[in-house]
């Protein structure tokens, strides 16, 4: 027997070649592609894990699970190395992400297929956001560019809101826990927000598959206080945007939905207030036509009044010239004055002329 | 407090909207216009200071949200 050559039995070997592994490996990262992935009893989930040069056991539990994989796609597992007691090595996995853009987009069509069937992104189940809330919760992480950007403009657009802000990692695999601990740090206080918003700026889809998490999208589901979810750029959607009883296309974009811009209610109002003046000179426009139509009608009244006058007095004065003597004597009638009496002098008128002449005899007809 | 001042301004442009009303409804009279109009005027001037004046009110929690919660 060698000196220095520890002896042990098969369970203390197992237990110090573990107690070696732990100490070593306490938590490893290893990426492959998955094969022979099966669930048992709806609890416990074994896979494999390989590459061109080998493949290793995995085995977790289902809850631990919160991407859906299958066999082929390409993965990062997050796990404790172990040999167990019948000497099979295995990873112990705590968590599991698709890697690469092909995996990540598997994974995520396997879950948005998933939860779609469960009908968590149905139209019937969204809610409107308040017009504009004075409460707001935000999930994002204040070292953010998003958060950042999103303050801003909400600070520029409108005021005298309350914000309350939980900053959590919005990438890596503690992100999705941390949002959701949010969620529900906000939907169990004695005063609820009006509305939640979660954000982050853009990133690779490694970094934004956080808001891919089943977990995490249930209990955006499952929130008693509306949503309102901006990740990423326009073109990134997550299954938090889809889930989210409103989905932002930025962080930005959020801002703009969530309070209006206080500009444009500023020119809203002067709007407002301009259009009254036209109104006014509108009545006073409205009252003068009414006037000038008014004084037309009198002067109508009175030239018609002066037309029947005139008329009148052209019909008097034509009877008048019809009885004029003048017009008498021209039609070679004569008027005598004068007594009439044989051999007085009368005075006979004529139409040119003045006879005086003496009567010499008047007599009967 | 953010609440008064949002409600102040949501009563104010009630106020101003009942008075842009007034003009296009039937009780409208020219002698009153003016007055009516010097009204809205002033309260539009206090709306503006209103929303400009507004600053909004940010906490971040101190509380972490960690997994082992």
């Amino acid at each position: 027997m060698e000196k220095n050559v520890p002896q042990l039995t098969v369970s203390g070997f197992i237990a110090t070649l573990n107690q070696t592994l732990e100490y070593a490996y306490p938590s490893v990262e290893v990426e492959g592609e998955v094969a022979s992935f099966k669930v048992n009893q709806d609890k416990y989930v074994f896979f494999d894990i390989k590459d061109a040069g080998g493949s290793v056991n995995c085995f977790m539990t289902v809850w631990q699970l919160r991407v859906p994989i299958e066999d082929g796609m390409k993965v990062i597992v997050t796990a404790t190395p172990k040999l167990t007691p019948w000497g099979k090595f295995s990873l112990t996995v705590r968590a599991v992400r698709p890697s690469g853009e092909g995996s990540l987009k598997k994974s995520f069509e396997l879950l948005r297929a998933k939860l779609d069937k469960e009908g968590l992104f149905a139209v019937e189940r969204k809610r409107p956001l308040p017009p504009l809330p004075h409460r707001i919760a935000v999930i994002s992480s204040v070292q953010a560019a998003g958060y950042a950007d999103f303050i801003k403009i909400l600070d520029d657009r409108w005021g005298g809101l309350d914000i309350e802000v939980a900053s959590v990692q919005v990438q890596g695999a503690a992100a999705p826990d941390q949002m959701i601990q949010a969620l529900k740090h906000f939907n169990a206080g004695e005063i609820l927000p009006e509305v939640i918003v979660i954000i982050r700026g853009g990133g690779s889809a490694d970094d934004l598959s956080a808001f891919n998490d089943e977990l995490l999208v249930r209990e955006i589901a499952a929130s008693r206080v509306p949503t309102l979810v901006g990740v990423g750029h326009e073109v990134d959607v997550s299954l938090a945007d889809m889930v989210a009883d409103v989905r932002a296309a930025t962080p930005s974009n959020a801002a703009q939905i969530l309070v209006p811009d206080r500009q444009e209610v500023i020119r809203g109002v002067r709007r407002q207030v301009n259009a009254l003046l036209p109104r006014i000179e509108q009545v006073i426009d409205a009252g003068r036509q009414n006037i000038q139509y008014q004084l037309a009608d009198v002067l109508r009244a009175i030239e018609r009044q002066h037309d029947r006058n005139s008329n009148q007095l052209a019909g008097v004065r034509r009877v008048l010239a019809e009885l004029d003597p003048r017009k008498v004597l021209q039609r070679g009638y004569a008027i005598i004055r004068g007594e009439v009496a044989a051999g007085q002098q009368i005075e006979i008128e004529k139409s040119d002329i003045v006879i005086t002449a003496e009567v010499v005899d008047v007599r009967q007809k | 407090m953010s609440d008064k001042s949002n409600s102040s301004i949501a009563e104010k442009t009630i106020q101003l909207n009942e008075l842009v009303s007034w003009f296009d409804g039937d009780e409208f009279e020219l002698e009153k216009a003016i007055d009516k109009f010097a009204e809205a005027e002033k309260l539009a001037a206090e709306i503006e200071a209103d929303l400009l004046a507004m600053k909004n009110n940010i906490t971040v929690l101190k509380k972490k949200f960690n997994e082992a919660e």
